[in-house]
């Protein structure tokens, strides 16, 4: 089938995942018996019954969950997600996401960036040493990166390059939160926004800040990358097409670089591309551990306080990276690899 | 002719080649002292069935044998030099300007990623000296294609190593000796062929690519290895005939290495048959079909179907190829040979000459 | 009955010769020997270490006797600088004591045990399920196939993680919630892989050729196709096997856990969450020993899929 009927097909899908998602996450959080109230987010213990009871009233809680649910879904097509509990003071759900998302974003590219620089030679020296010393370091080094807890790490992190740094005088690297000596008033994200502004010890403080938990992040990651890339060479060197390079008397670093590798990395770029929308939604660990003020810290408390509203916006922005970020690497797929026709 | 290659040192010489493969199972003993001389400007045919051992030579040859190969004896000697001693880097040159393989699948054999320009280009791009000078021979004005090319190699030129030319001039020759070789190879609209990607293109027409990759070095040794097999049998007879033009215009040494006795008539001077692992006759080719020694290749001519009588009952060879781990001792045919003789199971017989230019590897002509 | 054993003797070789690549292979024997170490470990706990002191009799409720929290000693020869409160008494803790005073290495000795048994658990049902859904799924085709396949779409569309805090958060806190928890989340991939499988596995001349003799549906599927495509789950199954252990004590980690003082490597990390620096051996300690199982494990699964991988072997 044509490429444009392909992606239209796949938007499709995405509106009945996202009617799935929002339908099962909105009886989970708000209609499950066993679950957190949903008016929970929005009292405090020092609340009367009478209070209670008007809170619920007014957030509609005790109407049945479909009625709910469609007074719901009429707001959010008018743009309106509700209100937050009082963990994030009440605000509107989508101003606190929005707020936090750019912190995600950055997070995210920098962990990326890592990964890739770390990853992808990590693979191809594993390949093209297989079973020799750098293969065996190679993969020990990958397999720790995803067999480490996200929160240990972030945490050895911390105790050597702050504390013990600072302890035995070396510079040390911020341990958490972001920098705090501006304020990401153009695109949001700090970085780009120092450097826009000029002010540049902004953005070099919030370079500082994001060292640690990137590298945190991009450690369990690199490790999957590694592997792929180690796979994937392997497989394209043991092609016929390598053996034909070869015959033609090519240097062997012509046969890697020309015939090798762009067969190979077509499924890691692919790879990435999964990798970065996954890290967009879901560092929720690592933003807890260095205190980071992503959506993924804000999402954790909010699950913690069973706030539906947030939980609702966080899932389904997820789904869409999610989706989207499949339907572009596949499109992708198609434009790299000349074999594929649509 | 005979007496013509009798005079002529061989180009390619090799001596007693012994290669085992180390596998789970057991050393499989592939190659069992393998003999052979190629005359330089002759197509040899090398004939045998699956798994005798003439792919595996060719790679031997050309130096591209997987990593669980060992080479336990033996040499092989190009122009006098034992290539089995070489350095890596020498074996490169070697395939770089002088030898040539052409493999039997052109489907996997190809890149599918790369354009055919690039995979075209980049053979002859490794030229640049030669290209260097064709470009300056075309500036003072002489045409240069691809046979001018040709004489160029080996030719060293001196005066004109300062000169500097630049990149895209070498591009472009290469380009233009690239369109050259194609038309040489019989290829239509050879402009668009490189604009494709190898999965656009016929199997024919990956074939014929595959040649003229070939071509581009200027080999002075081709090795042919099942060319023809994949193919259909039309597109085959094209192949081969493109092979005997090409016989006239290039004259380079050929190893065509074939299964199909057919193929070898069609085009070899002489035949060289393998079986398990060593070379048991060869010959001219009129001398091998008139009057086969050996018992393999006796059963081997009643095999084909004569077209001349076409109700005569074709024999089969008994029994099954040897398995290799443990072959049978002695001549390895001896299982399945009707002359088989005691001293057959004990001692395995050398080539040795029974008439001009014929050799023999088998008891019953000692 | 002659080509059942042919069948049984022809696996038994492919095992034998699986065996010895992995033999070749020096990582992965190391991790199958720490593995097969903690396995161990695992089953001597409750034996070597008296399961009383994560619980001191007449304490519930974690108020515990001991003051000694957060102390190391002061005559070890580890030294983690400044701020940290050191033991002066009689007894030595070699890795230091948690917030409650316990001995942090017979809690991580108590500790292994239960984590490597909820993430068996874990693993083996959600495989189980994922891979029966799959087949069945896949096997039958039209619109179960469709509808198992969206299914799985939605739940691909969260991280794990996320799915997994949804879930805990609304099953309640407790062990048993969290693992039903972690198999909801965990059974879809099992289910596309085998799906994959099957699919390809239908379309193969073997499953015509029974058709044609008349074996049932449900016979081609269980007997013939899934031993065929069992391996790939395998090798996933025991590579998840770290991951699942990972995930669940990160959940104990945030806060999932019914009782703050449960002998889990998480959960025994989580008590040393505000005092990082003055008392870094609480998150540090449990949280190597969750590295060094799963590290073990995935060196196992990762070189069995190098040996399973049928284009590798010759």
């Amino acid at each position: 089938m044509k490429l444009y009927e392909y992606i239209i097909r796949r938007l499709i899908l995405l509106i009945f995942v996202l009617f799935a998602v929002s339908i099962l996450v909105f009886y989970f959080t708000r209609g499950f018996p066993r679950g957190i109230a949903p008016w929970a987010a929005y009292i405090h213990p020092k609340m009367t019954a009478e209070q209670i009871q008007q809170v619920i009233k007014e957030h509609g809680f005790d109407r049945p969950i479909y009625e709910q649910y469609f007074y719901w879904l009429r707001d959010v097509l008018r743009g309106d997600w509700g209100l937050t509990g009082a963990w994030a003071q009440g605000k509107p759900a989508n101003e606190v996401f929005f707020n936090h998302f750019p912190y995600t974003v950055e997070l995210s590219v920098f962990a990326t960036i890592i990964t890739v620089a770390i990853g992808l030679p990590m693979g191809i020296i594993s390949a093209l040493k297989n079973n020799k010393l750098p293969d065996h370091v190679c993969r020990v080094i990958a397999l720790a990166g995803y067999s480490t807890p996200a929160y240990w790490f972030g945490f050895m992190l911390q105790l050597v390059f702050f504390y013990y740094f600072s302890v035995w005088g070396l510079p040390n690297l911020p341990s958490s939160g972001a920098s705090t000596l501006g304020k990401p008033n153009i695109t949001g994200l700090p970085i780009l926004d120092g450097l826009l502004t000029g002010n540049f010890v902004y953005a070099w403080d919030e370079f500082l800040h994001l060292i640690l938990p990137s590298f945190s992040l991009a450690f369990i990651s690199l490790g999957f990358l590694a592997r792929i890339v180690r796979a994937s060479m392997l497989e394209v060197l043991r092609q016929d097409y390598i053996v034909m390079a070869r015959s033609k008397g090519l240097k062997e670093r012509v046969v890697i670089y020309r015939h090798a590798l762009k067969n190979a990395l077509i499924p890691a770029v692919t790879l990435t591309g999964i990798f970065f929308a996954n890290l967009l939604g879901g560092a929720m660990i690592t933003e807890y551990v260095f205190s980071w003020p992503g959506v993924g810290q804000q999402a954790l408390r909010a699950i913690f306080q069973g706030d539906s509203n947030f939980i609702l916006l966080y899932s389904l922005v997820f789904a869409v990276i999610i989706v989207l970020a499949n339907l572009v690497v596949d499109v992708l797929y198609a434009f790299l690899d000349p074999r594929i026709k649509y | 002719m005979d007496k013509k290659q009798g005079e002529h040192q061989p180009i390619l010489e090799i001596k007693n080649l012994k290669l085992n493969f180390h596998t789970y199972l057991g050393e499989v003993k592939a190659l069992n002292g393998v003999n052979l001389k190629l005359y330089p400007e002759e197509v040899l045919a090398l004939v045998g069935e699956s798994g005798c051992g003439k792919s595996v030579t060719a790679l031997a040859i050309i130096g591209l044998l997987p990593e669980n190969a060992h080479i336990t004896e033996g040499e092989i000697l190009f122009k006098g030099e034992n290539l089995l001693k070489k350095s890596k880097e020498e074996m490169r040159k070697f395939r770089m300007t002088e030898c040539a393989i052409v493999f039997q699948d052109p489907a996997t054999y190809l890149n599918p990623v790369l354009k055919m320009e690039t995979q075209l280009k980049e053979v002859i791009l490794l030229h640049k000296e030669d290209l260097k000078r064709a470009v300056i021979a075309e500036e003072k004005g002489e045409k240069i294609g691809y046979e001018e090319f040709l004489a160029m190699k080996n030719v060293v030129d001196k005066q004109n190593k300062n000169y500097k030319v630049s990149q895209k001039k070498i591009n472009e020759m290469a380009e233009k000796l690239i369109l050259d070789i194609l038309k040489l190879v019989k290829l239509p609209d050879p402009q668009r062929i490189l604009k494709s990607y190898p999965h656009e293109l016929s199997g024919g027409m990956k074939q014929r690519t595959m040649i003229a990759m070939a071509l581009a070095r200027r080999p002075s040794l081709f090795l042919a290895d099942e060319i023809t097999t994949a193919l259909d049998v039309t597109i085959q007879a094209q192949i081969l005939y493109l092979l005997k033009e090409l016989r006239k215009k290039i004259a380079t040494s050929t190893l065509m290495i074939t299964h199909d006795l057919s193929v070898a008539a069609e085009i070899a001077d002489r035949i060289a048959v393998m079986y398990a692992g060593n070379v048991v006759e060869v010959g001219p080719t009129r001398a091998i079909f008139k009057e086969p020694f050996h018992p393999y290749t006796q059963m081997l001519l009643k095999a084909i179907p004569n077209i001349r009588n076409p109700t005569t009952r074709l024999e089969s060879i008994p029994g099954t190829v040897p398995e290799m781990i443990n072959p049978p001792p002695g001549c390895r045919f001896n299982p399945r040979c009707s002359f088989a003789m005691d001293v057959c199971r004990k001692d395995k017989p050398e080539l040795k000459e029974v008439k001009m230019g014929h050799e023999v590897a088998c008891h019953l002509y000692e | 009955m002659k080509t059942r054993r042919g069948e049984w003797e022809a696996r038994l070789a492919d095992i034998k010769y699986s065996l010895y690549l992995l033999r070749k292979n020096p990582l992965v024997m190391a991790g199958t020997l720490i593995a097969a170490f903690f396995i161990l470990l695992a089953l001597l706990a409750n034996i070597i270490v008296d399961p009383k002191l994560a619980y001191p009799e007449g304490y519930p409720g974690g108020m515990y006797p001991f003051e000694r929290k957060y102390v190391w000693n002061a005559n070890h020869f580890i030294q983690w600088g400044p701020g940290v409160s050191l033991y002066y008494g009689p007894e030595f803790f070699p890795l230091g004591t948690d917030s409650y005073g316990r001995d942090l290495l017979k809690m991580i000795i108590l500790a292994i045990p239960v984590d490597l048994y909820y993430a068996t658990i874990i693993t083996i049902v959600s495989a189980i399920i994922g891979t029966l859904i799959g087949a069945v799924a896949s096997y039958a085709g039209g619109i179960a196939d469709e509808i198992v396949l969206r299914i799985t779409d939605v739940f691909f569309a969260f991280p794990a993680l996320v799915l997994a805090l949804v879930f805990a958060s609304i099953l309640g806190r407790s062990l048993e919630t969290l693992t039903l928890a972690l198999i909801l989340v965990w059974w879809p991939p099992y289910t596309r892989l085998m799906r994959g499988q099957v699919l390809s596995e239908k379309e193969k001349p073997y499953v015509e050729a029974l058709k044609a003799l008349g074996a049932s549906n449900i016979r081609i599927l269980f007997r013939h196709i899934i031993p065929n495509a069992i391996f790939p789950i395998l090798v996933q199954a025991t590579m998840d096997f770290g991951g699942v252990i990972l995930t669940f004590s990160a959940l104990m980690f945030l806060g999932f856990s019914p009782s703050p003082a449960i002998p889990e490597l998480g959960n025994l990390a989580a008590d040393g969450y505000g005092h990082i620096f003055d008392a870094p051996w609480v998150i540090l300690f449990p949280g190597l020993t969750m590295l060094i199982i799963s590290l073990a494990f995935n060196l196992v699964g990762d070189g069995l899929r190098d040996v399973l991988d049928p284009r590798l072997r010759r």
